[in-house]
């Protein structure tokens, strides 16, 4: 589904995000992407839906290449692939239901959604959506007026209306509490293994990580340093992805054990 | 997709009827009402731009010797009439502003500002009517125009910007024993005056305009070619007077934005050390 | 020091910043603008002595003016609503010809950069114009009347309120327009989807305030022939009709007012 071959980003100010990655992702799958900050994570979930163009190597999406797809093919690739960001990025002066019609962009006429005269179709497929995350009744609510795990699922809800066949996930749950984030967790994967659409997470929470990869895969410097199920990360491998201990050897030094 | 089941459980639409379409459908209203009022024939709606694209043309190529010989004398002229009006509503702004300042002084507030909102609502041309048969024809008119009328938005401005300066500066130097003046010196001055001196210059950028305009009632600058060569119908001559128009404009409103930034961004100390 | 320790001696206090340039750029700019205040106030022939010497002038004027003539006012009604239909319709018509200019002319939401480099131009180039000269160049292409009124007024419009909009527009939450990228969206869907809902408010706000400009230069363009009511105060000022001149500047100026304080109120509502 979607697949990296040597892929290079550079910045215009030099500084090297993704450095000849090599990625296999198949259809269905969900991945979840950990790694410090700045070590290729953003980078590479932008490169799958072509926000940030690769500098070299060759990047295929469902078999097409983001590379070479521009203007309305471009537009088209960004339908099938829905994204969820860490800050919500919902229209705050919009209602729900407006947010999540965003969704339908690509395959309505531009016309039709600037005037608001959404087809039918497309209205039903953003209840829909609405419904699968529990916020039908939050529908004609400005979504300014709705919690940070709310809006999250709004979020969910808006690519979801997209139907697409790949869903990108930004640090879901990194401004929600506990409690929240388990809930938005919990549906990323029930839809994955519902509807069967690929996920891609990134986490920078290697517990809540390993809680729900199937498959890790540990970037360090625009490079892939681990792949293989959540339960076997071992102590070596955490050392190799965030070049130091344990987490658990955090919270021993917390308490003053170490 | 569930489809049907879910309409029945979807909450109902909220009426479409809120302030916004209402106050739309107003000002539709007043529109129509106007249009109708100045009957805009849709006939010389779509000649019009052809009509003043026409007109354009005729002014080039422009005078250049005209444009030497009466148009530079006369820009300076309206250039000097906004400079020292400017300055005369800046320092009239000054203390009118502190005065109308809430949070200096309460009471003072209101009425301050209504004096300034009232000398606002006189544009400058209206005021240039009286000055001009009081000190006669030419530029002292002019700048007595702009001047006052100056004072009004640079002391409401002014006052606004007091007014959202931090007091507690203030506070401390009441306590340490300061009198107003070391109030004003070091609690407030230093705050405000890369914003007041930033007011100035963009109320320069406006006044330039205005003086530019206020030779049509015979106060001085450039406003009195553009009229004359426009009713005589040298169109060259006209082309002279925009073509020195724009450039003085831009050049002015350039060197002033560039200046404005650099006031804004950086606070000035309150003294040398 | 309370404790009666004479102030450090074999400690080095610290040297003040070499300011010694900025103390002369400064003082250099001091003197400029002196200089120029010097030249400007000769060139207007500023004279404080001309001004308080002629106050017998003025006063002589105000004694024209007074009383007004209210007995004009009838003669007033038509061409004050003219004003206000002059300064409605350009209000709207300026309004709504800068949305796609400010848009252009904003970074962020541009489609190009040429597109973002020749609006901006564009908008630099109108806003050099002061309303009055527009009023002259229209009554020049179109003829005298209130058509040119609002012909020249919508550029005046457009000019000002495209200014305010773009620097709204640039300041818009870029993350937004991203999001709604991702979805797949083009730039008109870009624009009315992440970018009007941010720019919306203001849009109204700088429409008012450009009303208020508009009534207050509607009511001067008939000195230039432009229509309104000053077409009505060139003729009585040519006649030294003064006791009617000033009526009109009363109503002018009541009118401009009012429409101040209520534009100045539904703004405040509005951000």
């Amino acid at each position: 589904m979607i697949d990296f071959n040597g892929a290079r980003v550079v910045y215009a100010n030099g500084a090297c995000a993704l450095d000849g990655l090599d990625l296999e992702i198949a259809a269905g799958e969900m991945v979840v992407v950990v790694g410090l900050s700045g070590a290729g994570k953003s980078t590479l979930l932008r490169a799958v839906n072509g926000l940030v163009p690769l500098t070299s190597g060759d990047l295929r999406v469902a078999g097409r290449s983001v590379r070479q797809a521009r203007g309305r093919a471009l537009r088209l690739l960004r339908a099938e692939v829905g994204m969820i960001f860490q800050d919500f990025r919902l229209v705050r002066q919009l209602r729900v239901l407006d947010n999540v019609l965003v969704g339908r962009l690509a395959r309505v006429a531009a016309w039709r959604s600037v005037i608001g005269a959404w087809p039918k179709h497309d209205v039903d497929l953003a209840f829909d959506a609405l419904e699968r995350v529990g916020l039908l009744a939050r529908a004609y609510d400005r979504a300014s007026q709705l919690s940070g795990g709310q809006q999250q699922r709004v979020g969910i809800a808006r690519a979801l209306a997209q139907q697409p066949s790949v869903i990108l996930a930004d640090e879901p749950v990194a401004s929600l509490d506990p409690v929240t984030s388990k809930q938005v967790m919990d549906d990323l994967t029930r839809i994955n293994r519902e509807l069967g659409i690929t996920t891609l997470v990134n986490l920078h929470d290697l517990d809540l990580a390993t809680a729900y990869g199937e498959r890790i895969v540990g970037l360090r410097a625009g490079k892939r340093v681990f792949d293989g199920p959540g339960a076997g990360v071992r102590a070596a491998d955490f050392d190799r992805i965030y070049g130091r201990s344990a987490p658990s050897d955090d919270r021993q030094e917390a308490r003053g054990e170490r | 997709m569930s489809g049907d089941a879910s309409r029945h459980s979807r909450p109902r639409r909220p009426s479409r009827l809120d302030l916004g379409t209402v106050a739309t459908l107003v000002a539709a209203g007043l529109l129509l009402v106007a249009a109708w009022e100045i009957e805009v024939p849709v006939a010389r709606l779509r000649g019009a731009p052809a009509q003043l694209a026409g007109l354009l043309r005729q002014f080039l190529p422009p005078d250049l010797g005209y444009g030497r010989q009466q148009v530079l004398p006369a820009l300076l002229d309206s250039l000097a009439i906004a400079w020292v009006g400017t300055l005369i509503g800046a320092l009239l702004s000054l203390p009118l502003g502190l005065l109308g300042a809430r949070n200096l002084f309460p009471r003072l507030g209101f009425p301050v500002k209504s004096l300034l909102a009232a000398i606002r609502a006189f544009p400058e041309i209206l005021l240039a009517i009286y000055f001009v048969p009081m000190v006669g024809l030419g530029p002292f008119a002019g700048t007595l125009a702009v001047g006052l009328h100056s004072v009004g938005m640079l002391g409401k401005l002014t006052a606004e910007i007091i007014e959202s300066a931090d007091l507690r500066p203030v506070e401390a130097i009441r306590a340490a024993g300061g009198d107003a003046t070391s109030v004003l010196r070091f609690g407030v001055l230093p705050q405000v005056f890369s914003e007041v001196v930033a007011l100035w210059l963009f109320r320069f950028e406006i006044n330039l305009r205005a003086s530019a305009v206020l030779g049509v009632v015979g106060a001085g600058g450039i406003g009195g070619l553009m009229f004359n060569t426009l009713r005589y119908r040298h169109f060259a001559q006209t082309g002279a007077v925009v073509l020195a128009t724009v450039l003085v404009v831009l050049a002015v409103d350039s060197s002033s934005g560039a200046l404005r930034q650099r006031l804004t961004r950086e606070p000035l100390p309150a003294s040398d050390p | 020091m309370s404790n009666g320790s004479s102030p450090s001696r074999g400690a080095h206090r610290p040297l003040p910043p070499r300011r010694l340039r900025q103390r002369w750029v400064s003082t250099g700019a001091l003197a400029g603008l002196i200089a120029l205040t010097a030249w400007a106030g000769a060139r207007v022939g500023f004279s404080l002595r001309e001004l308080l010497g002629n106050l017998d002038k003025l006063t002589r004027l105000l004694d024209d003016s007074f009383p007004p003539e209210w007995s004009f006012w009838p003669r007033l009604r038509a061409p004050l609503v003219e004003t206000l239909a002059i300064a409605l319709l350009a209000t709207a018509a300026g309004s709504l010809v800068a949305v796609p200019l400010s848009l252009f002319a904003a970074r962020p939401v541009a489609p190009a950069a040429w597109v973002y480099r020749t609006a901006r131009a564009a908008m630099n180039l109108l806003r050099t114009m002061p309303d009055l000269f527009w009023a002259m160049l229209f009554a020049s292409a179109v003829g005298f009347g209130p058509f040119a009124g609002v012909m020249a007024l919508s550029v005046f419009t457009a000019a000002v309120v495209s200014k305010l909009l773009s620097e709204s527009a640039e300041a818009i939450d870029p993350r937004v327009l991203e999001a709604v990228r991702a979805s797949g969206g083009g730039w008109l869907e870009c624009v009315r989807f992440a970018v009007w809902p941010q720019v919306a408010p203001h849009f109204a706000s700088y429409a008012l305030y450009s009303l208020e400009i508009n009534v207050r230069a509607s009511t001067v363009l008939g000195l230039v022939g432009a229509g309104g009511i000053g077409m009505v105060l060139r003729t009585q000022l040519s006649l030294f009709e003064y006791d009617r001149v000033v009526l009109i500047i009363l109503v002018s100026f009541l009118v401009v007012l009012v429409i101040e304080q209520i534009s100045a109120l539904t703004r405040r509502r509005l951000v």
